[in-house]
């Protein structure tokens, strides 16, 4: 029998996963929302340079609270016409009168880039992902509109895995940084930044190192 | 200011806008692209909505560059 039920962080726990042998609550199947950031053997994933076989046990985005700071100012990007603009030109005077039709076209761009911004925001939060399979870790950063990074690394060759989370809000969120350090010098470290639960994904990523080790 | 200065003045203004307004059409045609390339890279269920999100945008730049052509 399968028992379904809400979990933090948009997402929702349907089974045990195939990947884990863990029993605890929290490496549980997730089903995938759009606003997933932590999801444990998720369903209708899949990634470039995924091969046949190979199984998705942990997908990680940033914690929603990094989408704070843009929902915010969009909000007031929004509001500025209606409430801060009105305001602004009671106190500033022009030696002419704005046209309506340029006052009409102003307004209409502003609502545009508005959008555009939150979109891009969106975006780049959304396409930020980290992939942990059962063979690697891979690493999908979408740093800005013309710049994008793909970077992975096999379990065997994990040296070390570490995790920080500092300042409050890491600390009321449970949010931080996990670092995984890979064996020899051209291979690139790979750094979760600001993913939910860094203490799970880090237990994560050992249970399946360990798995990997005993099953050799 | 008289109103020569003043017709000058908009006109150089709306040309400045028609250009701005071009610009962002690029940057709105860039975020649809990127999205359909980021698309293949990671494939998943809730990707269709953001692509049509950035149709939405790119329209919506056209449009406002055509009002400004045809009001300006």
């Amino acid at each position: 029998m399968v028992v379904v039920t809400t979990a933090p962080d948009c997402c929702t726990i349907a089974a045990m996963p195939t990947v884990f042998t863990s029993r605890e609550p929290d490496l549980e199947r997730t089903i995938m929302s759009p606003l997933t950031s932590f999801a444990v053997s998720p369903e209708g994933i899949s990634f470039e340079t995924q091969e046949k076989e190979e199984k998705v046990a942990l997908f990680l985005r940033q914690h929603l609270i990094v989408l704070l700071g843009p929902a915010l100012l969009v909000i007031l990007l929004a509001l500025a016409p209606v409430l801060f603009f009105p305001l602004l030109f009671t106190f500033l005077t022009l030696p002419f009168e704005i046209p309506i039709n340029y006052i009409i076209v102003g307004t209409a761009f502003w609502y545009v880039v508005t959008f555009g911004f939150g979109l891009m925001s969106f975006l780049r939060w959304f396409f930020n992902i980290y992939i942990v399979t059962d063979k690697r870790i891979v690493d999908i950063d979408f740093i800005h509109l013309l710049y994008k990074e793909f970077s992975e690394a096999r379990l065997d060759k994990i040296q070390d895995i570490s995790y920080k989370s500092s300042g409050i809000f890491s600390v009321f969120f449970d949010y931080g940084d996990a670092y995984v350090q890979t064996a020899g010098g051209d291979l690139p470290n790979i750094e979760f930044l600001a993913v939910p639960k860094p203490a799970k994904v880090v237990e994560a990523i050992s249970e399946l190192l360990e798995n990997q080790k005993s099953s050799l | 200011m008289t109103p020569d200065i003043t017709n000058i003045v908009f006109v150089i203004i709306k040309y400045l806008i028609l250009f701005g307004m071009g610009l962002y059409m690029v940057f709105a045609t860039v975020i649809l692209r990127q999205e359909q390339l980021m698309a293949q890279v990671l494939e998943e269920s809730f990707e269709p909505v953001l692509r049509v999100a950035a149709f939405f945008h790119l329209a919506a730049a056209i449009g406002v560059f055509v009002l400004a052509l045809l009001i300006l």
